[in-house]
């Protein structure tokens, strides 16, 4: 939290610290968009913020965020810097300290057909990356076999743990557990999420015996960390394009253990996707884990094996 | 005797006039070089290291001569502490502290002022273009203050020296 007030205009800042303490701390978005007034998500609901830091459901009492601001929000997260985000607004989001997310929107550049970077950014969505350490440890006992990591593929609707059970695994794996002994970790971070780097320095523990190549495209990530820097398990977020699908696959028959995840409610949701099809039939993954909010963000749906037999119900919580 | 003490003192003080003013046209071209490196380097800085523009000042200002230094490191400063709102406010803040104490002169303030307004604001390309023009802009500057200093450097040195002493003759 204290990261992303860092980088808000004074004025927005000020009004975030008089939230009541129960909501700041279960702050999940803060949304800001041009003329229009301060919005706030928590646990599951959402609300505009008045002057005084009191939450309101009418807009009009909100407090309005101008175009001043908007100008000096994208100069701080920019760090006066905007030609260093070029690949980030083309992208349509910019990672910041702490491995926090501003989506933003505005008006689009266009060169030759092709989105080149968005110019007037007038809408900013912040996202505050949560750290939940030990979330992955109601999942790891089925993850081995013999000791071994197995290919697992994390399916999961947006916002539902994905990211955060991910990294979880990959610190848990690099400092070894009761289930396995430490392994070598190498994490490919295209949206510099799960390891949230700033300069290449991992924001959050990742674990001690851990890679990182940090926005690096997926596919060519992997195999660069497989050839570089030998890893026992390769750990990649949101698996979807052909060639990520390739890279998983001979990653695979590399010897290594590569953990990933998807977006999805359900494998056989997933298995309907072109790339992700072709892998679950071919049998890559040995584990699924089926995520879900239904008892809250973190909930596990379901484990199952390659023959898509539940390894295990059991609904877990980690938030409530 | 104390007159002669009072003639070596006049000459000496005006020569010494002098020799500041003609120091002055000698540093002009000297700063301004530095500030065009400086600019130099800070466009590698920003368009092939795409250096936040806080580190790329520091940088810059830890490498060219410390007059000029000066204004990109106190820049930097501003900007880390946001003590300046933007990287043109922070330029402006840093300007009015240390240009008065370099050679340099207003017509160089106003190129550097208006290059603030757009660095780091647009993209690489766009803050190329930019850097770019303040360099011919300055280049421009800089021969005519090579032909300055040509012209009057030894000019003050010994305008003050022979000023001095026409005071020292007229005195006696």
């Amino acid at each position: 939290m204290r990261e992303i007030l860092a980088i808000l205009p004074a004025a927005v800042r000020s009004i975030l610290a008089a939230l009541p303490s129960a909501v700041r701390e279960h702050l999940e978005e803060i949304r800001l968009r041009q003329n229009q007034p301060l919005e706030i998500r928590y646990g599951q609901q959402s609300g505009y913020v008045t002057p005084s830091g009191q939450l309101t459901s009418s807009a009009r009492q909100g407090w309005l965020f101008t175009e001043e601001n908007a100008v000096k929000l994208l100069a701080l997260v920019s760090q006066h810097s905007l030609y260093a985000l070029e690949e980030e607004l083309k992208r349509g989001y910019i990672t910041v300290v702490g491995g926090h997310r501003i989506g933003i929107a505005g008006k689009v550049v266009l060169d030759r057909g092709e989105v080149k970077g968005i110019r007037d950014v007038t809408s900013f969505n912040i996202r505050i990356a949560r750290e939940k350490k030990g979330v992955a440890a109601r999942v790891m006992p089925s993850l081995f076999e013999a000791g071994q990591p197995l290919n697992t593929l994390v399916i999961s609707p947006p916002q539902c743990g994905k990211t955060t059970l991910l990294r979880d695994m990959a610190r848990t794996i690099s400092y070894g557990s009761e289930w396995c002994s430490s392994r070598k970790v190498g994490i490919v971070d295209e949206r510099s999420e799960l390891a949230g780097c700033l300069q290449g320095v991992p924001q959050r523990d990742v674990g001690p015996r851990t890679d990182v190549l940090d926005a690096c495209p997926k596919a060519a990530g992997m195999m660069m960390l497989i050839r570089s820097m030998s890893p026992d398990v390769l750990i990649v977020d949101e698996v979807g394009r052909p060639e990520d699908g390739e890279a998983v696959w001979e990653a695979i028959h590399a010897g290594v253990a590569v953990i990933c995840s998807a977006h999805g409610a359900d494998v056989s949701e997933v298995a309907l996707r072109p790339t992700l099809g072709k892998l679950i039939q071919h049998g890559a993954f040995s584990r699924y884990i089926v995520l879900s909010r239904a008892k809250g963000v973190g909930t596990v749906q379901a484990i199952y094996d390659r023959q898509l037999k539940m390894v295990e119900k059991e609904k877990v919580a980690w938030s409530s | 005797m104390v007159k002669l003490i009072g003639a070596v003192l006049i000459l000496f003080s005006a020569s010494m006039v002098g020799w500041q003013i003609g120091r002055y046209y000698a540093c002009r071209p000297q700063q301004l070089r530095s500030l065009l490196v400086a600019l130099q380097m800070l466009e590698t800085e920003i368009v092939y290291g795409m250096t936040p523009l806080h580190r790329a000042f520091i940088k810059v200002g830890n490498r060219v001569s410390e007059e000029v230094g000066r204004v990109f490191l106190q820049a930097a400063e501003l900007l880390v502490t946001e003590k300046a709102h933007s990287a043109e406010d922070s330029l402006r803040q840093a300007m009015s502290r240390h240009w008065p104490q370099t050679a340099l002169r207003k017509q160089e303030g106003d190129v550097l002022a208006s290059l603030g307004q757009v660095l780091g604001s647009s993209d690489r390309e766009d803050q190329q273009k930019h850097l770019r023009l303040a360099v011919t802009h300055l280049r421009g500057l800089e021969e005519e203050a090579r032909v300055d200093q040509a012209k009057y450097e030894k000019m003050y040195k010994s305008l003050g020296f022979l000023g001095g002493l026409l005071v020292v003759i007229l005195m006696f």
